[in-house]
């Protein structure tokens, strides 16, 4: 017996933290795991599944962060994935993270969670707000309505934490309540053709109507031997007409929901939840708001934060400080709640474009890195829209490429450096907008998807996730200095070093000028006909800093952003008659070709089309091209006359 | 009249959605189902409105917009 109960403690119990976008959901999965997370204010950037480990007292979790989901539908990646998950038995417990301070919303999901059969605890965060807002919530009658436990916790004040885990860890087991309210007054349940006797386990009893089609359904799957420990979940899902599900389980629905019952199944749950909470008509204070809210705060403070300040340090030389401004900026965009409102303010701009004003967050996202940016293109749900967010936002000039600028444009235009760094951000965005632009027109443009985004509350960032995103980054940047850099420098090393013959003394004659030569009359119209520039910028493409490095490697310059070493440089270039028409038209091309190797990956991931992946690779490249050799060409001529 | 029509600051009852179907329930998962009374907050004249509903803010564009019907209080 006491071995039994040892074996148990020490048993690892799987808990999956589920809730709305905005619920605060990845604060309180940080707070527990201290996990590098951010916290995302709007859906889709928590699409990936965070994993993290803790333990409390004697017992052993893993943590598992699921994306921010509003119902369990078939109609989403994020959806789909989560509620897979669930089915597939990955979780012990289920944490359902809701937002007290707009609970009837929040619990609908709670109403589809319960009905997957697995344990529940309903986590309600942001009581703070509810207190604020002068709100109350009946702790006694809210979890035996839901027949779950129900705990409010705050996970910004990191109270209610340590009951939490108690509670997850004592209710790992399915515990039926008997007490559950019921939603059929007595007369009704008397007055029913249908015998209710097996409803008193459960949370949402549906009418009559439906009561009866589940019943049916479950007899059919029974008969068709179909295996679940859940029939009810799997017979309201086929009500629903559910893709997924209709696959899976291949009864006759003739007669029993020849049509699809998921809009009346979604009322039902919601009058369920009515009845229970008069969550009153709250009036916003609108006038801090709608000041907010109006276009002209709006697009200041955007270009204030991401514009002003990557400007304004476009000049610094060491560039891990401009890396650290960038992304500070883009969490406090992030944090505040501010990216959901740029959709909104975006979309009628974006709406000439055939995009969505959805669109528009990948294409600020891209500024910091180009990887989660396309990443974060999932949350547009019409594929047409997304495989365009996904061609475009690589022209967003991303943190990698700001190096290159940096060095570029101190060693050859003086004071107009600034500038000359700052151009290529709005170059960036203008070829971003004219390829949209064109492709819709081109394309077959079809019902673009329209905005629907919810907007959370303004508030003040929170200085640890703010801390926590920052750092993040920051260590990522040198963490690839310290790794995909260096490898790059390496082989970059090898091959300018060895040739046919061997080690070789004269670069002139390593593979990386025989290859660079013979690539190199391509780019001469672009004034970059050197093969020592067509190495640099092929390195380019395991990341855009190891331009930089490349070219510290090719000229044999160890401290490529000190003054001496500019002049160094510059001296080098000058003498292969690289001036700065040169320059810019290599910032230019640096600016918009190709992105690097994880970016394609994420890119084929994304689209999961090897043609489109393989054509954004050839229409960077050939945009690239374009750009700079019609830049190079006009610059040419007029320095002429 | 639809959603297009609503005037800031004014309540109104939701009538009928017809929308592509995924877009709908989306919709309707967001609490927004026939009968809820909503809020209008801004109404931009390109079409994208914002609104409360039960107690959160959805921002839709004007195609959406245009397929919320709804009546004043």
């Amino acid at each position: 017996m006491i071995q039994e109960e040892n074996h148990r403690e020490k048993q690892e119990l799987k808990v999956g933290f589920v809730g709305n976008p905005n619920c605060g959901k990845t604060t309180l999965f940080n707070a527990y795991t201290g996990a590098k997370l951010k916290v995302a204010n709007w859906p889709g950037v928590t699409v990936e599944k965070k994993e993290g480990a803790m333990k409390y007292h004697d017992h052993r979790f893993k943590l598992v962060d699921l994306p921010g989901i509003y119902s369990l539908t078939s109609y989403t990646m994020e959806e789909k994935l989560t509620r897979q998950f669930i089915l597939d038995s990955e979780v012990d417990v289920i944490v359902d993270v809701a937002d007290a301070s707009a609970l009837e919303r929040n619990l609908y999901l709670t109403l589809q969670l319960i009905e997957l059969g697995k344990p529940v605890i309903l986590a309600l965060n942001m009581m703070d707000i509810v207190e604020e807002r002068g709100m109350e919530i009946d702790m006694h009658r809210l979890p035996e309505m839901l027949g779950i436990p129900c705990i409010p916790v705050s996970a910004r004040r990191r109270t209610g934490l340590d009951i939490l885990m108690h509670t997850v860890a004592h209710h790992k087991e399915k515990c039926r309540h008997n007490s559950i309210v019921h939603q059929h007054p007595n007369k009704v349940e008397e007055e029913s053709s249908h015998a209710h006797e097996h409803h008193h386990e459960l949370t949402m009893v549906y009418s009559d109507e439906i009561e009866d089609k589940i019943d049916v359904l479950i007899d059919r799957m029974m008969e068709i031997e179909f295996e679940t420990e859940n029939y009810r979940w799997y017979a309201l899902k086929l009500l629903e007409h559910d893709e997924e599900v209709m696959n899976l389980v291949p009864i006759d629905l003739s007669g029993i929901a020849d049509k699809s019952y998921e809009a009346e199944i979604i009322h039902q749950k919601y009058d369920f939840l009515k009845g229970y909470f008069e969550v009153g008509f709250e009036s916003f204070s609108s006038m801090v708001l709608n000041g907010l809210e109006s276009l002209g705060t709006s697009e200041i403070l955007i270009s204030l934060l991401v514009d002003g300040i990557i400007a304004g340090v476009g000049g610094i030389l060491t560039f891990l400080p401009n890396i650290f401004i960038l992304f500070l900026a883009l969490a406090f965009l992030e944090d505040s709640g501010y990216m959901a409102r740029v959709a909104y303010v975006m979309d009628g701009l974006m709406g000439k474009l055939g995009l969505s004003g959805r669109a528009f967050i990948p294409m600020i996202l891209g500024f910091g890195c180009t990887v989660p940016a396309v990443m974060a293109s999932r949350a547009l749900e019409d594929m047409r829209d997304r495989r365009r967010t996904v061609l475009v936002t690589p022209f967003m000039s991303c943190s990698a490429r700001l190096p290159i600028y940096v060095l570029f444009s101190q060693m050859f235009f003086g004071r107009y450096a600034m500038l000359a760094a700052f151009s290529m951000y709005v170059i960036g965005l203008v070829i971003a907008v004219i390829s949209a632009f064109v492709m819709n027109k081109l394309g077959n443009k079809g019902s673009m998807s329209p905005l629907l985004i919810e907007l959370p509350e303004y508030k003040t960032p929170n200085k640890r996730t703010i801390i926590i995103y920052v750092w993040d980054k920051v260590k990522d940047y040198l963490t690839k200095a310290g790794t995909t850099i260096f490898l790059a420098s390496i082989v970059i090393w090898f091959i300018l070093n060895f040739g046919p013959q061997g080690m070789t003394e004269d670069m002139s004659q390593s593979f990386g000028a025989i290859f660079g030569k013979f690539l190199s009359p391509i780019l001469v119209p672009a004034g970059l006909g050197l093969w020592q520039v067509v190495v640099a910028l092929i390195s380019g493409l395991a990341a855009k800093e190891v331009v930089v490095s490349s070219f510290s490697v090719l000229y044999g310059i160890a401290n490529i952003s000190s003054g001496e070493g500019m002049d160094n440089l510059i001296n080098l270039l000058s003498s292969q008659n690289f001036t700065a028409i040169n320059a810019y038209s290599f910032m230019l091309f640096c600016l918009l070709y190709t992105p690097c190797v994880a970016t394609i990956a994420v890119v084929k991931r994304e689209l999961n089309s090897t043609k489109w992946t393989i054509f954004s690779i050839l229409f960077q490249l050939s945009v690239a091209y374009l750009v700079s050799v019609l830049f190079f060409q006009i610059a040419s001529f007029i320095t002429s006359l | 009249m639809t959603l297009v029509d609503g005037k800031a600051n004014k309540t109104y009852t939701v009538h009928n959605i017809q929308l592509e179907k995924g877009t709908e329930i989306r919709l309707k998962a967001l609490g927004l189902t026939d009968g809820t009374k909503i809020e209008v907050l801004n109404n931009k004249r390109g079409g994208s409105v914002i609104f409360s509903v039960r107690g959160t803010r959805l921002a839709v564009g004007r195609k959406i917009a245009e397929a919320i019907h709804i009546e004043e209080e």
